[in-house]
């Protein structure tokens, strides 16, 4: 049977001359976009993947292949475990503080209250700041010899405290940090979904007697878990590709506390310039990000099982 | 309720947001005084400029974006009032953009007419194919550099396989800054260095005050609330790598790492004892050592050459000396140079307008000198006015004395790369000295065994 909503529209499958000019004319509307993803995304993504096969020096002639390597060697290379550890350790710190807070003050800022807009482009401000400036601001903040933080703190009597110094506040103050320049995003989109929650189920419960509590757990929270999911997943993938913080406050100081494996991979390519190495690095973290957004999608799908 | 619970939520929320954002516009009367920076006004460097009018334009790449910065753009401009047919665009840039852009230029063929590396990195730019050999720019190849007038270690190790790549610029290093005034205060004399890990250790403990006026070695000391601190342990590139010479240690020889053996861990053990058993150098993580020197809250900074504008700048009653020996083995400091580079696809007019260029910028090492570092050259060395550039005479009688330059090797970036943050970890109490050295030494085995498989 042939269902069409127009007379020039075509069937699902192509089969016509018709229909196949119709589907073309389409296409050319995503030949620019998917010409700069294939250019700038997609190719150097499967160009990566040939490069780490070789052993590949970036201003050499001529690049060695060596198969498997650079992965048998990631495996038995000590910094690469230790700079994923403390990414790990970073990326589900941050994405699942930068969750919370993100719905707390999303929570907040849906209420009807007074400059409710402008509390929303003020918490939404930080994300428009550059990494690099970020970085600046709260290197100055948290720097305990002259940040405004321990300035504070030693004026009310209290011993400076070594935020970026200590290894271990470094990895979480870094996570303070980036939460504080990041939540705006996720804040807007738990906002979104806030706003799709029918208030007539808010007023049904309340008229049962839910107190705000019961709001939340019972009508908010189920509500917004696609939205709570969509957060955590590209929270977690945001967070394991970490570098301009550390890069720039702590330089993955002390010692190596805050060493993070995009660090690692800028380092092996353009500092020691072994860029087969730098791309089995990038492919490991790649796979590693993979591995845990199916676990979390896994998670967040039986939970949802559940729900239903 | 519902209601009242985020109407309650949102102004603190909104209180911590501008708390992060707001410095306190009065400081509090009774402010501690190691929360007061100094105001040293920074001289800037352009980033990008454009000197002279010459038909052919050289283009010209460094890292020197300080105070030295501006002598060095001084002296391209003199270069092109005296070269009328050449003009020079000079790029300076933070050494880690400048690192990264170099690189890239490189693989996509346009790389500068002239760039500048650190001797280190010399064999491993020569290694990749990238610089042109620069003998022809000495007396020894048919130019007019003398080569006995350039240090001999220094010229060695810029040879990969028997070819010199580059001329030295200056020889930059590092020497110990000290505060005059704090000497005095503490019954020190100034001009008499300490010599060993005793005297070092009685100064910096003179040296060293908490709140309430007391040293180090005395009862009740609170070395959570030091005032003023004897010593600073940092940078382990120059201050770890000079005492371990003086130790009569090495990071590798051959294609052994030596960081296993005993001058390494005497010398990290005595440089990370200052800081937590002695008391004397607080961690180096989180302390702006040349701040708290300018602030006078310091009393003695191992610093390099590249210092004395900020010295000039500061309030500070300073003074410069040769690095001190710690080590019982022999003197020694860190050394190294600013190399001046041919890309490998220089040729033609544009090659010969770069040699002139680089021979002007070595035979004008006097007002190079201005800027702090020493000039590479003997001859420009012995005409140094002891008026006016005294810091500079210092530091050029102790490299030439002293100086040390690192053991080469075309991996170099990379193996300091793997002891320097494990050193940085033993310092700020991520790691013993013992478990330090072992992960750096294991990585630096790492690395020379697989270079010495290829």
């Amino acid at each position: 049977m042939h269902t069409s909503y127009t007379p020039d529209q075509p069937t699902a499958r192509p089969g016509t001359w018709k229909d196949w000019r119709w589907y073309f004319g389409n296409f050319l509307f995503v030949v620019p976009f998917l010409t700069l993803f294939i250019v700038f995304t997609l190719a150097p993504i499967f160009y990566s993947i040939y490069m780490s096969l070789f052993d590949w020096e970036i201003l050499a002639r001529s690049p060695r292949f060596i198969g498997l390597g650079n992965y048998a060697d990631l495996l038995n290379d000590s910094l690469w475990w230790l700079s994923l550890r403390n990414t790990i350790y970073f990326a589900f710190l941050t994405a699942a503080g930068n969750a919370i807070f993100a719905l707390a003050v999303a929570l907040s800022v849906n209420q009807p209250i007074r400059g409710r807009d402008y509390f929303r482009v003020l918490f939404y401000a930080p994300v428009v700041l550059s990494v690099a400036v970020m970085g600046i601001i709260l290197g100055w903040i948290l720097n305990t010899q002259f940040g405004v933080l321990n300035y504070l703190l030693m004026w009310t009597g209290m011993p400076a405290v070594p935020w970026l110094s200590s290894p271990r506040l470094v990895i979480p103050m870094l996570s303070v940090a980036t939460i504080w320049w990041t939540f705006g995003f996720p804040m807007l989109i738990y906002l979104a979904g806030l706003q799709n929650i029918p208030e007539t189920y808010y007023e049904a419960a309340r008229i049962d007697g839910a107190n705000a509590v019961q709001l939340l757990r019972y009508i908010t929270l189920p509500l917004l878990r696609p939205i709570i999911m969509f957060v955590a997943i590209t929270q977690l993938i945001s967070h394991f590709k970490i570098f301009g913080q550390p890069y720039i406050m702590t330089e993955g100081g002390p010692g190596r506390a805050s060493f993070m494996v995009i660090m690692y991979l800028y380092q092996t390519g353009w500092r020691f310039y072994r860029m087969g190495y730098g791309s089995a690095i990038a492919i490991g973290l790649a796979l590693v990000i993979l591995f845990f957004t199916l676990l979390q999608l896994r998670f967040f799908g039986a939970g949802a099982d559940e729900a239903n | 309720m519902y209601r009242t619970f985020f109407r309650t939520l949102l102004p603190l929320l909104l209180i911590v947001a501008l708390a992060a954002c707001a410095p306190p516009t009065q400081p509090p009367a009774e402010a501690p005084a190691e929360a007061a920076a100094p105001e040293v006004p920074p001289t800037p460097t352009p980033i990008v400029t454009e000197f002279g009018a010459g038909q052919l334009q050289l283009s010209y790449w460094h890292g020197l974006t300080g105070a030295d910065g501006v002598t060095m753009q001084a002296m391209v401009e003199q270069f092109v009032a005296d070269n009328p047919d050449i003009s020079v665009r000079v790029e300076a840039m933070a050494w880690e953009t400048y690192w990264d852009k170099l690189l890239t230029s490189m693989v996509a063929g346009s790389p500068p007419d002239i760039f500048i590396l650190h001797e280190f990195l010399t064999q491993g730019y020569a290694r990749q194919g990238v610089l042109r050999p620069s003998g022809d720019l000495y007396v020894s190849g048919g130019g007019s550099l003398p080569d006995e007038d350039f240090k001999p270690q220094l010229l060695e190790r810029l040879d990969y396989e028997g070819v010199r790549y580059g001329v030295p610029l200056d020889n930059l290093g590092w020497g110990v800054w000290i505060n005059r005034d704090l000497f005095e205060a503490a019954g020190l004399d100034p001009d008499t260095p300490p010599t060993g890990e005793a005297e070092l250790l009685e100064a910096a403990r003179l040296l060293t005050v908490d709140a309430n006026g007391l040293h180090p070695n005395e009862e009740g000391f609170d070395a959570n609330q030091v005032v003023q601190w004897g010593f600073a342990v940092n940078n382990p590139t120059n201050t770890f790598q000079s005492v371990l010479w003086q130790y009569g240690g090495d990071i590798f020889a051959g294609d052994d790492s030596l960081l296993d053996e005993e001058p390494a861990l005497a010398t990290l053990q005595f440089l990370t004892d200052l800081i937590y058993v002695e008391n004397v150098s607080p961690p180096p993580s989180g302390f702006d050592a040349l701040q708290a020197f300018g602030a006078g809250q310091l009393a003695i900074l191992p610093y390099g050459t590249w210092g004395l504008n900020f010295m000039r700048d500061s309030d500070v009653n300073w003074d410069v000396w040769p690095m001190i020996q710690i080590g019982p083995a022999q003197p020694a400091a860190r050394m190294s140079s600013h190399v001046l580079h041919l890309p490998a696809t220089a040729e033609g007019e544009r090659l010969e307008a770069s040699k002139r260029l680089i021979t002007y910028l070595s035979d004008n090492g006097y007002t190079w000198a201005t800027s702090g570092q020493v000039p590479a050259r003997f001859s420009v060395q012995e005409q140094l006015d002891p008026e006016e550039l005294r810091a500079v005479i210092v530091f050029a009688e102790s490299f030439n004395a002293q100086g040390r330059i690192e053991t080469p090797h075309p991996l170099k970036q990379e193996l300091n790369a793997a002891w320097q943050p494990e050193v940085n970890g033993a310092w700020n109490n991520v790691a013993t000295p013992e478990e330090a050295l072992r992960t750096a030494n294991e990585r630096v085995q790492d690395i020379l065994d697989r270079y010495a498989s290829e």
